[in-house]
């Protein structure tokens, strides 16, 4: 039975020395719904979503995690409730699709590691018995192990930060079914995007101004 | 425990494939390492020290020798989490002390590796004769600990730093000098085959190693993440 999970950011602002990239931003993303968040580039999409994360702190406001049952989590747990696809994030280049999935499985505990990577492979349209190193991938097949790799410990909190760039069109039909299939096991889904068929996905939405 | 455990042997197997596929590091270190030991048997050589002086330069030398390698390529497995962008994901996907771990071990290996090659190699190019063999060994064994403790802290605390080669070897001198001091004098008392310098040496970088692995488990997580 997966968590049931929400994400609450009240007055969220951040500068960078005296360049403020946004503040004022609340919201939140409820279990089994997608909260999309847009604005024109640079306007700190993406600084939210690592923000969110835990990856940065604000300059003011607050965020958090509030489990259904247990109330809010404490910061050093929020890592394990949460998956992450963004352009920032890199694989290791070195190893190929399974070593990664393998080697992200061990160091969040998660059992029947090999199996599941295989599965999770294959669910994104990559080859698990393919021994070449990640970084003579297309930057199509990277975005699809990012998003297996954001996926191996149905985390009940999803960040997907311009999930479907670089994805062919069957890639961006199959996203769109698995975010559909996470909005039904009741993931909380944060989305930054400019792309309108995915701003469509929203059940809430976040406008950033720029 | 056991899964504490299989993290940080997930982190160290991943650095070390990493490793022997790209050979950065290990390139690093054996180039300095080799380098070194060149420069200072053509100009120094086996003779050209007075019987009475070789104990205690030769000790010098050698961890002389080690540190400039150690200084070369211990910074690696944190830099190039940096570097390849890989670090987000690992601060979001492991616990940090899993982390310090598994990158611990890997410097740990690198360093013992290293010895290995460079340390037999420094005996036979320089005519260096150690009384108590398992001495030295164990002098060794302890220098590399504490050496391999103090730089992976210090590696984690600059990988995000604009000029971090430089940092790396600013930082860690000051918190290295005091261990050199130490090393070489336990080196000069395995030569010489004197037990009490030997016990002495250990004693205090045993102490420094505990300490420093001490301030890095309060430290790291909060350096990792912020």
């Amino acid at each position: 039975m997966k968590r049931s999970i929400r994400v609450e950011f009240d007055e969220l602002a951040k500068r960078f020395d005296l360049r403020v990239i946004f503040r004022g931003v609340s919201g939140r993303a409820e279990p089994g719904e997608v909260l999309v968040i847009t604005g024109p580039n640079g306007s700190g999409k993406s600084t939210l979503v690592a923000m969110l994360c835990g990856l940065l702190r604000p300059t003011r406001g607050s965020i958090r995690y509030v489990d259904g049952d247990d109330g809010e989590l404490s910061r050093d747990e929020w890592r394990s409730v949460l998956g992450v696809v963004a352009p920032s994030m890199g694989l290791y280049e070195e190893l190929d699709a399974m070593e990664n999935l393998r080697f992200f499985a061990k160091v969040r505990g998660v059992h029947d590691a090999e199996s599941l990577c295989r599965d999770l492979l294959g669910r994104v349209g990559l080859d698990p018995g393919r021994k070449t190193p990640v970084g003579g991938y297309s930057t199509g097949m990277h975005q699809r192990l990012k998003i297996a790799q954001a996926l191996l410990h149905d985390p009940p909190v999803l960040f997907l930060d311009e999930p479907g760039s670089n994805l062919d069109p069957t890639g961006q039909d199959w996203l769109e079914g698995m975010v559909l299939e996470q909005r039904e096991r009741g993931t909380a889904l944060v989305l930054a995007t400019n792309d309108r068929r995915e701003m469509e996905w929203g059940t809430r939405h976040v406008a950033l101004s720029g | 425990m056991w899964r504490f455990l299989a993290e940080a042997a997930a982190v160290f197997v991943k650095d070390l494939r990493s490793e022997f596929r790209t050979k950065v590091a290990l390139n690093a270190l054996g180039l300095f390492a080799v380098t070194t030991l060149a420069a200072v048997s053509y100009t120094i050589g086996p003779y050209r020290i007075a019987e009475a002086d070789r104990p205690f330069l030769l000790s010098a030398l050698l961890w002389i020798v080690i540190f400039f390698a150690a200084m070369a390529g211990l910074d690696r497995s944190f830099v190039k989490e940096e570097d390849t962008h890989t670090a987000p994901l690992l601060r979001l996907s492991a616990d940090p002390l899993v982390v310090w771990a598994g990158k611990l071990v890997f410097n740990l290996v690198l360093l013992a590796v290293l010895m290995a090659i460079l340390v037999p190699l420094y005996i036979v190019l320089m005519g260096f004769h150690v009384s108590s063999p398992l001495a030295l060994f164990a002098v060794l064994m302890a220098g590399g600990y504490t050496l391999g403790v103090t730089t992976t802290m210090v590696a984690a605390i600059i990988a995000r730093a604009m000029t971090r080669g430089a940092l790396f070897s600013v930082l860690s001198l000051p918190l290295l000098l005091p261990l050199m001091i130490f090393l070489i004098q336990g080196t000069r008392a395995a030569a010489e085959g004197s037990p009490d310098g030997v016990t002495q040496t250990l004693r205090a970088v045993i102490s420094l190693g505990g300490v420093m692995t001490v301030v890095s488990v309060i430290l790291f997580p909060v350096v990792w993440h912020e």
